[in-house]
């Protein structure tokens, strides 16, 4: 395959995302409950590098809670968009979304597990138990999807088995949340439902860090397989023909889309809709090259889940609104409106 | 007419909006104290400490003046810059507080929390927790006379209890029902003990203080009473709407028009006003007086 660059028509939209984005990223550490002025945050940072234990309370505010919050927002819309570029190109079905290969099922399931029978079972290890039994539980979920639709594809097509797989996955382990909620003592169950609405609101540097790290590593390695699911996008059988390893491809993105929607839903719970949505924006401003959505969706997620969480953290002030709620009511009916847009063709 | 009662609503919502998540000054406090429980509201205003509260919990409604305050949430909703930007010098909570990263971030942002040491889940560990709250809002009189209060209305329920003739069957159903499935109050949860001490007999056991259950064993346990907490039976409206429901409508207490409204307030913590809502239960469920 020819290793052509991104081409001219994609060169305008990617620098104005990135600008838009960097605007953004600026209201979102000014504004929130909590007043911080610009001239708090220089001095913050220049405290905080210098003279941490001079920091005033606002000061604190800004560089322990905002800070991280505003950070970890960025990293967790740019995975959960990329996942959806990656899980819509390997299944070359618009109606995809990350959750689909038992991902986000699995992680809330986790979850719930921990909710409801962590001080029983006493596997409480201080403040990561939560995310590693959603990040296990999200990674299960998903390697049931895979090993039972390597068993059941021997003569259908493949990524049909694996779709309706993961479907009944889905429906299983959200059956299992259910089990839990329905036999939770009210506090638990208050909690499940909290986190499956999804909130930023436990974002601290570390979390900041590994999100970064996953992030980044996530993004490089879909950048390498771009063009080869770009032919894929023609199908299974002449991505072969151009020498695609198919089934490896379908691992490696698997394995990638995992990796960014488990740890992002484990540390921030579930946050639907941004996945679905970031993809199908792109493709209507411009083309489906799989290099330009993954870059631009990594830049349009965090564009959207930023906006998102300012509204999550102002609308109720100074209570908060479960970011979840926000993302699925703002995009729901945005996307529906793009949709009647007749141009638009997946 | 339809878009009258809309508009009507609409504003009823922002007002309620407006008043519940306001977060104006109010006047000059000493100690700026956001308390997040709502058995530790009602004793605060009890003890005549309230001047000193500058917000509270959604979840806590008594008395009905603490719903000027502004509220910071749902307790098990929190958010840190939220509580934050009321400027506490002192949170008060009661560990039933979430999400759990909520705390830490308030601890790291060093802004002092508390919890009493005293636990108020029966009658004598609530007495010590109104003697420490006392002392702790200097207000040691007042918490005596309250202890004092209690202690009198406790005793005067359990004499009335002694002397009735029959231990009516009582269900309370806790608020709402999903597909008739109803969420019902154990012998074990505070509710449960609260009429206990009234002299009624909850049929139903179990080692957690509300269930779910179906309408088949609300028919078979037949109370002879059945309480629903305000917000069920206002979705309802009346007991002959109550009556209609399955499994409630073959039972005495459907028969003998035995159905009453109960504020949850009233019977889901233990607090300085316990012994006088014994006395309101024995009223309901042994005489059958509609509560005033």
């Amino acid at each position: 395959m020819p290793a052509k660059p991104l081409g001219s028509p994609y060169a305008g939209i990617l620098p104005v995302l990135a600008i838009a984005l960097a605007v953004i990223a600026v209201f979102s550490v000014r504004f929130g409950a909590v007043g911080v002025s610009f001239a708090d945050m220089i001095s913050a940072l220049r405290k905080g590098w210098s003279a941490p234990d001079l920091l005033n309370l606002t000061e604190r505010i800004f560089l322990e809670i905002r800070l991280p919050r505003a950070l970890a927002c960025l990293f967790v819309g740019a995975s959960l968009a990329m996942g959806g570029v990656l899980m819509q190109a390997l299944f070359r079905n618009p109606i995809v979304e990350p959750g689909l290969v038992g991902t986000s099922s699995g992680a809330a399931f986790g979850a719930s597990l921990y909710f409801v029978l962590g001080a029983t079972l006493k596997f409480h290890t201080g403040e990561w138990t939560l995310p590693l039994a959603a990040c296990l539980g999200g990674a299960v979920a998903t390697a049931c999807v895979f090993l039972v639709s390597e068993t059941t594809q021997a003569n259908r097509e493949s990524t049909t088995a694996l779709l309706l797989t993961g479907i009944a996955v889905n429906a299983l382990f959200l059956s299992g949340v259910g089990f839990f909620s329905y036999i939770a003592r009210d506090p638990q169950a208050r909690s499940i439902t909290f986190w499956n609405l999804g909130t930023l609101s436990g974002a601290n540097w570390r979390a900041v860090i590994i999100l970064a790290v996953v992030t980044i590593v996530g993004l490089a390695i879909s950048l390498r397989y771009a063009r080869q699911l770009n032919s894929l996008m023609m199908g299974e059988e002449e991505a072969l023909y151009l020498g695609v390893d198919v089934k490896r491809l379908k691992l490696t993105i698997t394995a990638v889309n995992v990796m960014l929607v488990a740890v992002a839903t484990s540390i921030t719970g579930i946050i639907s809709f941004v996945g679905l949505i970031v993809p199908h924006l792109l493709r209507l401003m411009k083309g489906s090259d799989n290099r330009f959505l993954l870059i631009g969706g990594a830049l349009m997620g965090a564009i959207l889940l930023t906006l998102s969480d300012i509204a999550a953290r102002l609308l109720l002030r100074p209570a908060e609104l479960p970011i979840g709620i926000v993302t699925a009511a703002v995009g729901a009916p945005v996307f529906m409106g793009l949709l009647r847009n007749r141009r638009y063709r997946f | 007419m339809m878009i009258t009662r809309w508009l009507a609503l609409v504003f009823a919502t922002l007002l309620f909006v407006g008043c519940r998540f306001n977060n104006q000054e109010q006047g000059e406090h000493q100690q700026r104290i956001v308390s997040l429980s709502k058995q530790y509201n009602e004793i605060i205003f009890a003890l005549g400490a309230e001047k000193d509260l500058v917000a509270v919990d959604l979840s806590s409604t008594y008395p009905p003046q603490i719903k000027s305050l502004p509220t910071v949430g749902y307790h098990r909703a929190l958010s840190t810059e939220g509580i934050v930007s009321v400027k506490p010098s002192l949170v008060l909570h009661d560990n039933n507080v979430g999400p759990e990263q909520v705390m830490r971030q308030l601890e790291q942002l060093k802004i002092p929390l508390k919890v009493f040491e005293a636990k108020g889940q029966d009658i004598e560990s609530t007495k010590s927790l109104v003697s420490e709250m006392g002392r702790f809002f200097h207000k040691e009189a007042k918490a005596e006379s309250l202890n004092r209060k209690l202690d009198q209305d406790m005793e005067k329920a359990s004499r009335r209890a002694k002397s009735y003739s029959t231990k009516p069957k009582v269900v309370l159903i806790h608020f709402g029902r999903a597909m008739n499935i109803y969420l019902t109050i154990t012998r074990t949860s505070t509710a449960g003990k609260m009429i206990e001490w009234a002299g009624g007999e909850i049929p139903i056991g179990g080692d957690r203080g509300m269930v779910q259950l179906s309408p088949e064993i609300i028919a078979s346990a037949d109370p002879d009473v059945i309480l629903l907490t305000d917000f069920g039976y206002d979705r309802l409206g009346s007991p002959e709407q109550v009556t209609t429901l399955p499994g409630v409508d073959s039972t005495r207490a459907a028969k003998n028009r035995r159905i009453f409204r109960v504020e949850e307030h009233d019977l889901v913590y233990i607090g300085p006003r316990t012994g006088e809502n014994v006395l309101k239960l024995q009223d309901l469920i042994h005489a059958g007086k509609a509560a005033g």
